[in-house]
Order: structure tokens, then C-alpha cells, then sequence
């Protein structure tokens, strides 16, 4: 499996900036251990139907370990290697980190109107898992979503617009 | 709970000293996300789900590749109290770990008040039986014992019907059980849904709980069993069917299935 730099995506998102993105602020705790890990995180957007509809980020090392991711796994990973490829870039270290969302799907096109959940996963080797998920509806009109830290995962604010 | 389900397992037919015993595979991993992973698995007659308590011979043991060639599974090993095989899953997809056995058929009879059993079906029964041999009965018997593997992309092949025997179908794939989320399961016989399949739901780690926690279930005439896991982890459904029957074979069949599982976190 072909990984790319987060750099890259960060890059490939910044031409819609003018467009005001949503913003994810998203925080990877330090956790003291002998032994730490980088964790894999992935960020994602379901519709009503639990169904993913953009993958936001996703940052993981090797191919092994991304079943550890479990929702991310069972919803995007097994079964579209061709937009992890696309999204996925290298593990960061703990530090607080924003991603930006132009509001389209993973083909490009706009979403409609309607509910959706925005969801945070974090796995670390010889560590925790975690998971947070807060819905949203579009147009959302700048609301903003903040979900607590969680194990694995600092506090989560986005702003979507 | 334990009581109601050795009633439930143990038959006239089943009278060999395992009869108590559940015979379960129990796949190191169920979900995998590289090709070429190894899996471990293990086997074992046993009363508690997941406790190992017999080894037992691993020579059916069978690996079906998610185009639905068959393998056997040649790299095993025969423990004391459990037994264990390795293997190599190459390409994606769903595969099926499978312990089956074939048809067989026993003959029980009673002699001189004594009740006896010979491995014949009904047109074989009459050259075997003893002089004063009573209550002849002959049962058609067939056991299957699986687990479903799925590396990457989940796959269809393997989860369909085959439209023979007992077996259990879904809506819900195998690599997308998750807890909190009904499961509805359909208990199958020679394709079609069955009423009376008795079965018993268990989960691991009863060795560390004072109630065990099993369901047992018997299907109405939908085949159906449907339940919500309210954890993660390692399940095991033990089921079987019992009928008379009209072959020229046997006056009885009973079928039965061992089917273990993973119940993802949500």
C-alpha cells in the first residue's frame, strides 16, 4: 500500500482555502510510556445512513495494523484501497494539528442537505483505541462541534462551514 | 445453564464420552487487513466456550478460499487439551475454516435390556443386527463446525447457502457484526428456513463469570434467531435439528453446527 505524505493532502486542500473549509482541530495527547507509538488516526464523515462519505484524514504506517482502526476499517479501509492511498499519509507525533475540508465528498461533489456524523479514530500500538463521533447538519453554517478528549484522542473542535 | 444445554447436546445417539463436549475452531484473528498473514486456530472438545479442555484430530479440518476452492489444512498439531493449526491466508476476501463430517449413520438397538449402536443405515442394519436385537432405530447424522476469516474486502462466495444440510445464513456479514447492533440469523435445512433448530449462544470468558450468560433458542417456522450483543468479543452458537424421517436410509436425522464468531467493537 502506497502512503503519502500528509503534506501532500494539506497541499492538495489549500487551492480551496478562498472557499472557506471546515476546520478540524484535533489534538494527539503525549502519553508517558516506555513504550509509545504514534497512533493511527482517521478522520471521516458518515451520512444518515452510516454510510462514509469523505474521508477527512487518515494517518497510518503500515498495512498490519489498520484493522486496529476498527470502525474506519469495517466503514472505509477493507474495501477502498483506492482513496486510503489517495488520503492516507505518515503517523504525527502528539501536538495539536487542523484539518481543513473543502465540504465535498470523496468524488467531489458538494453534499447535500441532510445530517451527518463527523467521527475521530485513534489506535496506538501497545495502547488504547478511541473513538468520537458528533453529528452535524449542511448547511451548517459555521456551527461548531467540540468533543472531549477521549483516551487516545485530545480534544476534537471543528468548525463547519 | 450448563445442565439444560449437555440435555440439549446429548442424544441416544450421542452416548461416546464427548457427548457433553461442544467442539469448537477458534481463529486467532477474524479480521486481517495484509495479505499473506498467518492465522493461528484452535480446536477443542469442551464444556465452557473457548476453555480447552480435549484435543481432537484435525485430519477434516479444511480451509475454503473465497473463490471457493477447498483446501486441507495439512500444518496442524494435537494438544492434551486443545489442538492447533496454522495457515496462510494469501489473497483477500472471506474464508471459511470448516471441521465437517460426512453423512454417517448409526444404528442403535437394545439387546437383552443393553442399548447398543453399530455404524450401518437402515438397507446395511439388517445383515449387522443380533438375533433379538429391539427398538431398532437408525439416525442419519451430520455435524459441521465453522468460522469465517476475512482479509481486506469482505466476500459473498463463501456466506451463501448451499442448500444442504443445516446451515445458517444473514443478512449481516460475518466481517460486520458489531455490538450494540441486532444480529437476525436464519438456521437453514437443505436451503430452506427450518422451525425447531434448538440452539445455545455463549460468549468467552464464562471460566470468570458466575452466570455464563448463554441464550438458548429454539427458531419458529421463520428459521430466525435474533439478538443485540451487548459486548465485543468471541461468540459461539451451537445448533442442531432432530426429525424423524420418511428416507430409505435412516428413520431419523439430526444435523448440527458449531459456528464461532467476532463481535466488533462499534
Amino acid at each position: 500500500m502506497k502512503l503519502r505524505h500528509l503534506a501532500c493532502c494539506m497541499f492538495a486542500l489549500s487551492w480551496v482555502a478562498s472557499a472557506q473549509p471546515s476546520e478540524i482541530a484535533l489534538e494527539i495527547p503525549v502519553i508517558e510510556t516506555s513504550q509509545y507509538h504514534r497512533p493511527y488516526v482517521a478522520v471521516w464523515v458518515e451520512d444518515a445512513q452510516q454510510q462514509p462519505v469523505k474521508l477527512i484524514a487518515l494517518w497510518v504506517e503500515k498495512p498490519d495494523w489498520l484493522k486496529d482502526l476498527r470502525r474506519f476499517w469495517r466503514k472505509i479501509g477493507r474495501s477502498n484501497t483506492t482513496l486510503v492511498d489517495a488520503v492516507s499519509g505518515a503517523t504525527q507525533k502528539p501536538g495539536n494539528y487542523t484539518l481543513q475540508w473543502d465540504g465535498k465528498d470523496d468524488t467531489g461533489a458538494t453534499l447535500s442537505t441532510g445530517r451527518y456524523t463527523l467521527f475521530v479514530e485513534a489506535a496506538r500500538e501497545q495502547g488504547g483505541r478511541s473513538l468520537v463521533k458528533h453529528e452535524f447538519d449542511l448547511p451548517a453554517q459555521g456551527a461548531v462541534i467540540e468533543m472531549a478528549a477521549e483516551g487516545e484522542l485530545g480534544a476534537v473542535t471543528a468548525t463547519i462551514r | 445453564m450448563l445442565k439444560k444445554t449437555a440435555v440439549l447436546l446429548s442424544t441416544l445417539l450421542l452416548s461416546n464420552s464427548l457427548s457433553a463436549h461442544t467442539l469448537w475452531l477458534l481463529p486467532s484473528h477474524y479480521v486481517l487487513s495484509k495479505q499473506d498473514s498467518w492465522i493461528s486456530v484452535d480446536a477443542s472438545a469442551a464444556n465452557m466456550t473457548f476453555v480447552p479442555d480435549k484435543g481432537i484430530s484435525l485430519a477434516s479440518l479444511t480451509l475454503h478460499l473465497p473463490d471457493g476452492k477447498v483446501q486441507q489444512v495439512t500444518s496442524v498439531h494435537q494438544g492434551k487439551r486443545k489442538s492447533m493449526a496454522d495457515i496462510q491466508l494469501a489473497g483477500d476476501g472471506t474464508y471459511k475454516l470448516e471441521m465437517a463430517n460426512p453423512l454417517r449413520f448409526f444404528t442403535s438397538y437394545e439387546l437383552n435390556g443393553e442399548r447398543k449402536r453399530l455404524m450401518a443405515n437402515k438397507q446395511e442394519r439388517a445383515a449387522q443386527l443380533p438375533a433379538g436385537a429391539s427398538k431398532v432405530e437408525t439416525t442419519q447424522m451430520r455435524s459441521r463446525n465453522f468460522a469465517y476469516i476475512t482479509v481486506n474486502s469482505p466476500t459473498n462466495t463463501l456466506v451463501k447457502l448451499q442448500g444442504e444440510g443445516l446451515e445458517i445464513s444473514s443478512k449481516v456479514h460475518p466481517a460486520d457484526v458489531v455490538a450494540e447492533e441486532p444480529l437476525h440469523l436464519v438456521f437453514n435445512l437443505d436451503g430452506k428456513p427450518q422451525a425447531g433448530v434448538k440452539g445455545v449462544l455463549s460468549y468467552e470468558g464464562e471460566l470468570y463469570r458466575n452466570d455464563a450468560g448463554r441464550i438458548e433458542f429454539e427458531t419458529g417456522a421463520d428459521g430466525a434467531f435474533s439478538f443485540t450483543p451487548a459486548t465485543a468479543g468471541r461468540y459461539l452458537i451451537e445448533a442442531s435439528y432432530s426429525a424423524d424421517s420418511d428416507s430409505a436410509l435412516a428413520d431419523k436425522v439430526r444435523e448440527s453446527v458449531t459456528y464461532t464468531f467476532e463481535v466488533a467493537l462499534p
